[in-house]
């Protein structure tokens, strides 16, 4: 049996973790107010620019640029995007389980290779310890979220598209909805995919003016777009990891308040009875005296 | 009279987002001018100075390139960097200046990519200078 000083020693360490976890919540809820801000503001960019890439295709470029065309899939690349801290719910295992469910569901059964492409710690540890392919790791980068490690991601992963060692890239990540919850997204990268609704495009197909003309529109823009996404991909990711770790930090806290109000009263029941038996023995004691 | 809806958006937030009478572009080809009707246009921009007209007043934006895209009038600015010429940090764009002018010096014998981005760090440089001293 527990005794009185066991039950305090253990209402002390659960407050302790308490303050620990409510500061790490509010930690979390500072750092998510800028980088919801940052995703919120990356939207329109990269939402216009990819609806401009989507339309800006005609017939000819679905088969002849490479960016767009569908090739017989061989090699995929997968980019997952993970956090580098734990201690934020289900959120990393989340996106592992994705990722192998995708590789064991959609890859092995057909006999397609895949590669990853780790963003963040906690995946690049997990993948690496059970000897994945991997052709890229970036660890530690949501610490400071900067443009380079979307452009590293780039580097790294278009020019095997480009030289066909990779036919298909496709992201796995979590996407910022609302303080309170997140979604898990698998979204294709490359080749780009164009509206669903295609047909109806070409039939009111817009006769653009392009300027200086569509070769360089396309050199330009297309960069643009798969870096844009990239970015917005890693600023989607880091909101949405830190607002799962203040839903898991608020419920840890409420759990552990939870906690000592039961040791509190477990703790009172114990004094209590201690005093009774302290009572009874000096009553009963008295009674034996008087007694005699 | 205003009849063009105009977003100007870059990838850190939307700048502008109302209905201008024209907008003047640095386009790749030359500066050209979007009115009503337009037709059907994509074009990249060039580093240099977007000026938007709205009853006989002219606003001025800097610009670091992008893409343009006008349909129905309605016309869409994707850039990399846009400022309000009354926002330039002059500044910060003098010292920019600087250090693109002493890179250019430096790296002329080193890689060519070097060069290439100093030479832009000085142009969007001296955009910014220029437009900040004509316009205000």
């Amino acid at each position: 049996m527990a005794t009185l000083q066991d039950i305090k020693r253990r209402i002390v360490g659960v407050k302790n973790t308490q303050k620990i976890t409510r500061a790490m919540k509010m930690i979390a809820a500072a750092k998510l107010r800028k980088a919801q801000t940052n995703v919120l503001n990356a939207r329109p960019y990269t939402d216009k620019i990819a609806s401009i890439v989507s339309r800006l295709p005609d017939e000819d470029d679905l088969s002849s640029n490479p960016f767009f065309t569908q090739r017989d899939v061989k090699n995929v690349a997968i980019v997952v995007v993970t956090a580098d801290r734990g201690l934020c719910g289900s959120f990393n295992q989340n996106i592992i389980k994705e990722t192998e469910r995708y590789i064991n569901e959609e890859l092995k059964a057909e006999d397609i290779n895949y590669q990853l492409f780790c963003a963040g710690k906690k995946g690049v540890d997990y993948f690496r310890k059970r000897d994945y392919e991997i052709i890229g790791t970036d660890s530690g980068l949501f610490s400071s979220l900067e443009y380079n490690s979307a452009l590293n991601i780039y580097n790294t992963i278009v020019p095997k598209f480009l030289d066909g060692a990779i036919d298909k890239v496709v992201l796995i990540y979590n996407s910022f909805v609302s303080i309170i919850n997140q979604k898990l997204e698998t979204k294709q990268l490359l080749p780009i995919t164009t509206e669903s609704g295609s047909e109806e495009r070409y039939q009111d197909d817009i006769n653009y003016i392009y300027e200086p003309n569509r070769e360089y529109i396309f050199k330009y823009i297309i960069p643009k777009h798969l870096k844009a996404q990239l970015w917005r991909t890693l600023l989607e990711s880091n909101a949405a990891e830190l607002s799962a770790r203040m839903t898991a930090m608020d419920n840890a806290t409420t759990n552990a308040d939870e906690l000592i109000k039961s040791l509190n009263l477990t703790y009172n029941k114990e004094r209590q009875a201690a005093i009774t038996k302290e009572i009874l023995e000096i009553v009963s004691g008295a009674n034996a005296l008087k007694a005699s | 009279m205003a009849e063009i809806d105009l977003e100007i958006i870059t990838p850190e937030k939307i700048i502008y987002k109302d209905s201008v009478d024209s907008i003047t572009i640095p386009g790749t080809k030359g500066m050209f001018q979007v009115l009503k009707d337009h037709a059907p246009l994509m074009s990249t921009i060039e580093i240099g100075v977007i000026t938007l007209k709205n009853n006989n007043t002219n606003t001025y934006f800097t610009t670091a390139g992008g893409t343009i895209e006008v349909l129905n009038n309605n016309v869409l600015i994707l850039a990399d960097s846009v400022e309000v010429t009354e926002d330039i940090d002059i500044d910060r764009a003098e010292r920019a200046k600087t250090r693109a002018e002493e890179n250019l010096k430096r790296k002329k014998e080193e890689e060519e990519i070097n060069v290439v981005r100093a030479e832009l760090a000085l142009k969007r440089a001296i955009n910014r200078i220029s437009a900040k001293e004509k316009y205000i």
